[in-house]
């Protein structure tokens, strides 16, 4: 694959055979050498191949081989002339990250981290052979949660006004429409609200152990010390179905509109067609199931702190400082070649980064620019990032989503046979509970990129700044 | 990695799990899919026979047929939190019936191996060449 170097930290795919815009991929010059023959930038390149593509087909420094688009692409298609891609946003629609804050210090709670742990693996189920916190929902109550996404939450007592406020759409895309998802998905998520789900999902505890930007970070509630929660999850079973059903559905209406793609994963319809606002009801009904279900495990996890700390919630002061969606295609204004224009950004592993200023941002971090939430790998640390103005003018407001593997699973379970992967983690100050062998296994921390190598290029780049660093002590795994 | 015993081979995906599968017949081939399911979610060791479900899947096209038939096997597994560590496979016209045996999953008995999120489009293929029948299919894991 030919490659252009732009700046340090920006490569280039030129226009070739059916692209329609050229790529563009931040990365340092290691990462790109890594890259060379990854089937990840071909998947750079397909992508551009989709009707009505502006500017570029972008590609994060968390960039891996994904099916269809890649992990940390970022594609915006006008609003009109534009196609829509289940494969696009992924199986986990509104897969996503929220950041907690506390007002304990590390030291306090250390001597309570194992007892705390164990109430949260209690509280927090994976919603594999166990009964999800919530009793099953019926259909009819399922419809009603994902047309109102974080407000059902709200309105059951899992929620305050506040947290709806710190959520990225605040926790609901209001063009829902739940006849849109079929009878299998809601099936599959009706004993799944508040499940973390396996896979990369977790739940981390983790202490704030450095400051990048002191002004910043006392905005948002940071201090060094300080005890905060991630919460990584998405729309689970609801989400998975869906998606797939539309992929299917959207797979056999691609004739009728002329378009053929080099991957069936790919598979696009007109976003004006009927089939293209169907995917787009039920996409938004499934990325309200996952705010609501990020919004019941925060509740949760409260809860837990709450009974195994016996303290006050005043004392505990567990409020949401932001969450962030991080596979989604939404509908955004940005200028494009000089022009503003109403365009579908499809983010499939990539969060979007808004600059200061910008109106879809809550009052209180508006001049900030929006808190971006990179996790890292649960053996070293997580990220706390604020969108750029460049953001908006290079990446339709888009940034990195977390470390990025470099493993696959097989590898890492290879790596781990014969190793005591939670004795290894103990060792580094993380206590690890999971609920599945893969859970510990193939997320193992050498399977990622060093995050703080894929944050610096964002900062490098000028796309994101660095606020605060996240060191985990204790992780409960799906 | 070799499951000697599941008959079927991960291969190296970054974000995914890749499987590559061979059988001598179409039907064969998809009972070890079935199987190769079973295993990449749960300890199949501990599964006891107790139950059964019957699936009849029709579908176009071979590959559509494995993927309709692992999806509605992850539905069995996902919605009725029934897992299987045995099937019979029997052809059905285009498609294709298949008998499970297994029991509910039990936290308590079972070890699970991951969740599985999908059976993706992704370079999936079921083909027949003078040795057999292959299949190579992507899990969302």
């Amino acid at each position: 694959m030919e490659l252009i170097k732009i700046h340090d930290y920006l490569w280039e795919i030129p226009k070739h055979g059916a692209m329609l815009v050229p790529g563009r991929i931040y990365a340092n010059a290691h990462m790109i050498d890594e890259l060379r023959d990854d089937p990840s930038l071909e998947q750079v390149a397909n992508v551009a191949c989709l009707p009505g593509i502006v500017g570029y087909s972008l590609a994060m420094p968390d960039i891996h081989w994904g099916y269809g688009f890649p992990i940390g692409g970022v594609a915006a298609m006008d609003a009109e002339l534009g196609v829509i891609s289940p494969g696009g946003v992924g199986y986990d629609i509104n897969c996503g990250v929220r950041l907690i804050r506390t007002n304990l210090q590390f030291e306090e709670i250390s001597p309570c981290i194992g007892n705390l742990a164990d109430a949260l693996f209690e509280a927090i189920p994976a919603g594999v052979g166990s009964q999800g916190a919530i009793p099953n929902l019926s259909v009819e109550e399922l419809r009603r949660l994902v047309t109102l996404g974080a407000n059902w939450a709200l309105q059951n007592g899992y929620a305050d006004p506040e947290d709806l406020e710190h959520t990225e759409e605040g926790g609901c895309l209001p063009n829902a429409e739940p006849e849109r998802v079929s009878e299998v998905a809601y099936k599959r998520g009706s004993k799944q609200l508040g499940t973390l789900g396996s896979g990369n999902h977790f739940l981390e505890l983790s202490r704030v152990d450095a400051i990048y930007a002191a002004t910043a970070a006392k905005s948002l509630g940071l201090d060094l010390g300080q005890v905060t929660v991630l919460i990584h999850s998405g729309s689970r079973g609801l989400g998975h179905q869906t998606c797939d059903d539309y992929l299917r559905m959207v797979g056999g209406a691609m004739a009728k509109y002329e378009i053929t793609l080099s991957d069936r994963q790919l598979a696009a319809v007109p976003i004006s067609s009927p089939e293209g606002q169907a995917y787009l009801g039920a996409m938004a009904a499934a990325a309200n199931f996952a705010w609501c279900n990020r919004q019941v495990m925060m509740r949760l996890t409260q809860r837990a702190f709450l009974q195994t700390l016996r303290m006050s919630a005043s004392d505990l002061g567990f409020s949401l400082i932001y969450d962030v969606c991080h596979n989604i295609a939404k509908f955004e204004e940005h200028v494009v070649d000089g022009r503003r224009r109403r365009v579908c950004v499809h983010r499939k592993g990539a969060t979007r980064a808004f600059g200061p200023g910008h109106p879809a941002l809550p009052g209180a971090w508006r001049d900030l620019g929006q808190p971006v939430l990179i996790p890292g790998d649960m053996g070293r640390y997580s990220f706390v990032l604020l969108g750029r103005d460049t953001a908006m003018r290079e990446t339709f407001g888009s940034s990195c989503h977390g470390a990025g593997r470099v493993m696959s699973r097989t590898k890492a379970m290879r790596e781990a046979r014969g190793r005591d992967l939670r004795a290894e983690l103990a060792q580094l100050g993380v206590t690890v509970l999971a609920q599945s062998r893969g859970g510990i296994a193939e997320e193992m921390p050498a399977a990622y990129k060093d995050v703080a190598d894929v944050v610096e290029v964002m900062e490098a780049a000028g796309i994101t700044q660095k606020v605060a660093r996240l060191k985990p002590f204790a992780v409960i795994k799906g | 990695m070799d499951n000697d015993d599941q008959q079927f081979r991960e291969f190296e995906h970054t974000g995914d799990l890749g499987i590559e599968l061979n059988a001598p017949t179409r039907a064969e081939l998809f009972r070890r899919a079935a199987l190769a399911l079973a295993a990449i979610l749960v300890d199949r060791h501990n599964i006891k026979p107790a139950a059964q479900r019957d699936l009849t899947v029709e579908a176009d096209n071979d590959t559509d047929l494995m993927h309709d038939l692992l999806t509605a096997l992850l539905g069995l597994f996902t919605i009725e939190n029934f897992i299987w560590c045995d099937a019979a496979a029997t052809e059905a016209g285009n498609g294709l019936r298949l008998i499970v045996k297994g029991e509910s999953f039990d936290s308590t008995r079972h070890w699970l191996n991951r969740e599985v999120k999908a059976v993706t489009y992704h370079q999936l293929s079921v083909t027949e060449s003078a040795y057999g029948w292959h299949a190579r299919i992507i899990f969302d894991v």
